[in-house]
């Protein structure tokens, strides 16, 4: 029982929107669809939702068949980017249109109108118009609209886009919890790669109509299927490296400016890589004494930690919040690492000191590189 | 050219217009006399012609307004290869001389044209040279003032809250009713405004097909040229008055609007 797509392409004239993408999920499980602007996320969310007709390919929910179905018969709830509430009709009408448009009783439309705005906390802001209310506000009376129609499947398009960083946490937070109480299939729709990863199941990233890559949130994250992934992604430290050894046991062993690392995750084949290290992956140690583990356990596995030495800091990136940006430099090899910017309050860490770091063999990631591959250095953002 | 120079041109410009324009009304005023204006305008046969008119426009901007409102819809969310050809066919009455309309009215609905002649013969129905042919004339040439109203109005309502009422399982119909048409009221207000101003003041394709009937434009004409001034003048200021207050509803509108 899942709902799956198979092979759906859009075109707009002579462009093609989608390009067969498939995709199958579990009913009451979330795919988080990633993607740049442009790449088709929304007119996906469209399609499925019969919104965006005359597609190529099939949409199966629960063995029904959705591909000829209307909007109206397909049932499906959609929040929109910018809320599209209604501006002439009051909190309350803009909840009950779904309801009065299928024609319920009162006592069905009642019942359910409660059940939501408690649920969702805006019984308080049904006689306002969508004007008199904040954008949290608004994107909750969205979401309650869609909810009150029960629907098996809803989808998300970039729904907190819109929102200061305050509501955006509180509105992923509930969009969640009920997203998990009411076992709704959800796809949710950002470009947002911190949204992606608390908000999903499974995430599928889309790049230019095509799904590059799809699977469960870490291995998304810990192990991109390619560098435009990877970057999506935000593993900031892609650096071109060569495999000098292949070990079924201990995994490769890497070269690349900075020293010499062990991977569990490397391509068969291919010498020349990209090595992928995720800045929440490195392990900061302030001093040199060498007595950093030599191991990181896994559950009952333990796996080789990796030491680098010799990297300098040239500068801290606030992030906001608890935590730092560390950019650090060793023979024009350039990495980026998280760290409590405590550390750096406190004076454990200065810019100019030498600082060690570790890394566990199964954190990092290897791509392969062809020649004409151009080395991308380290991003802030 | 220096920006002195320039300001100096817009003036001149501003004033030349202001003088060409203003000259008419000036004009108007000069000769109108408010004793001669009234008892030219409380001649029954005056009065005659100010209710026809003022009853067939209306007639005319209501068909107007529901006729242009659904083709408006239409060019908006049914667009096709076709659309764009039949949205330039119906515009084609905002651009053609009133007389030729008239004329074209004429071989359609006279008592031998294409679809007047049948009606005649079988209903004994005839449509030419009554009030229905006044509402007729003034309904052609004012129905694509409404369709552009109705298109732009449409246009300007965010597409995301139609997809959001079909989403939401509302059909074409409900969706038209419940979101477009309360959206859409303030622009499709102003656009059967205008177009009730323009019905009450067309002239050509009236004239044509009006027989001995008269309308307002048609009566200051036939008084104009038979040296009547008074009923005329008195005819034409009303009209101004008419078209001034149409127009400061409309901005008004267009204010509340923004």
């Amino acid at each position: 029982m899942s709902l799956e797509l198979k092979e759906v392409s859009f075109r707009i004239g002579r462009e093609l929107i989608l390009d067969r993408v498939s995709l199958k999920l579990a009913a009451g499980r979330s795919l988080v669809v990633l993607g740049n602007s442009g790449a088709g996320k929304s007119k996906l969310l469209e399609v499925i939702a019969g919104l965006a007709r005359n597609q190529e390919g099939r949409i199966v929910f629960k063995n029904r068949e959705l591909t000829g179905q209307s909007t109206q018969e397909r049932g499906i709830g959609f929040v929109f980017q910018d809320y599209a509430l209604f501006p002439h009709m009051t909190a309350r009408d803009n909840i009950l249109f779904g309801l009065n448009a299928r024609k319920a009783s009162a006592a069905e439309k009642n019942k359910w109108l409660n059940a939501v705005t408690a649920e969702l906390r805006i019984d308080h802001l049904l006689e306002r118009f969508p004007a008199e209310l904040s954008g949290g506000q608004q994107q909750r009376v969205a979401l309650a609209r869609s909810m009150v129609l029960r629907p098996e499947v809803l989808l998300l398009d970039e729904p907190l886009s819109a929102l200061d960083a305050a509501s955006r946490e509180r509105l992923a937070l509930l969009i969640k919890r009920i997203q998990k109480k009411y076992s709704v299939t959800m796809l949710y729709v950002t470009h947002d790669h911190n949204e992606a990863r608390f908000m999903g199941d499974q995430v599928m990233v889309l790049d230019a109509g095509k799904v590059v890559q799809m699977g469960c949130p870490d291995a998304i994250f810990s192990r991109p299927g390619s560098r435009f992934v990877a970057h999506f992604t935000a593993t900031r430290n892609i650096l071109p490296g060569r495999i000098v050894k292949r070990d079924d046991n201990a995994g490769a062993l890497l070269e690349f400016a900075g020293g010499s690392l062990r991977s569990l995750s490397f391509p068969e084949a291919k010498v020349e890589v990209w090595i992928c290290l995720r800045p929440e992956h490195l392990v900061l140690v302030a001093d040199q004494s060498g007595e950093s583990e030599l191991s990181v356990n896994r559950g009952e596995e333990c796996v080789f930690a990796n030491r680098l030495t010799g990297y300098r800091i040239t500068q801290f990136i606030p992030q906001g919040g608890v935590t730092v940006l560390v950019e650090l430099e060793k023979a024009g090899s350039r990495l980026m690492v998280f760290t409590a910017s405590r550390k750096v309050e406190q004076g454990e860490l200065v810019v100019g000191s030498e600082v060690e770091l570790t890394v566990a063999a199964d954190r990092v990631h290897c791509l392969p590189r062809q020649a004409d591959d151009i080395y991308c250095q380290p991003y802030i953002s | 050219m220096k920006i002195y120079n320039f300001s100096a041109l817009v003036t001149v410009v501003v004033l030349a217009a202001g003088l060409f324009f203003g000259s008419p009304f000036v004009a108007l005023l000069k000769s109108f006399t408010l004793a001669e204006g009234f008892s030219a305008l409380m001649n029954r046969q005056v009065l005659t012609v100010v209710i026809t008119s003022l009853f067939t426009a209306l007639a005319a901007t209501g068909l107007a307004a529901v006729v242009g409102t659904v083709l408006g819809y239409y060019f908006t969310f049914h667009k096709n290869g076709g659309s764009r050809w039949l949205k330039t066919f119906f515009s084609l009455p905002l651009v053609l001389p009133p007389s030729a309309a008239g004329y074209m009215l004429l071989l359609a609905f006279g008592r031998y044209g294409l679809i007047g002649g049948p009606l005649y013969q079988t209903f004994s129905v005839q449509i030419m040279f009554t009030a229905s042919a006044l509402v007729l004339a003034q309904f052609f040439v004012v129905t694509p003032l409404m369709i552009q109203a109705a298109s732009s109005a449409f246009q300007q309502v965010p597409g995301s809250l139609v997809k959001a009422s079909h989403s939401l399982g509302a059909g074409e119909f409900t969706t038209f009713i419940k979101v477009l048409l309360p959206l859409s009221r303030p622009v499709l207000l102003a656009g059967a405004i205008t177009a009730f101003a323009r019905a009450i003041g067309e002239f050509g394709a009236t004239m044509m097909v009006a027989g001995r009937l008269k309308t307002i434009p048609i009566m200051i004409y036939v008084k104009a040229m038979g040296g009547d001034a008074g009923v005329a003048d008195g005819l034409s200021l009303l009209l101004v008055l008419l078209s001034f207050t149409v127009l400061m509803l409309v901005n008004i509108i267009g204010e509340r609007r923004g």
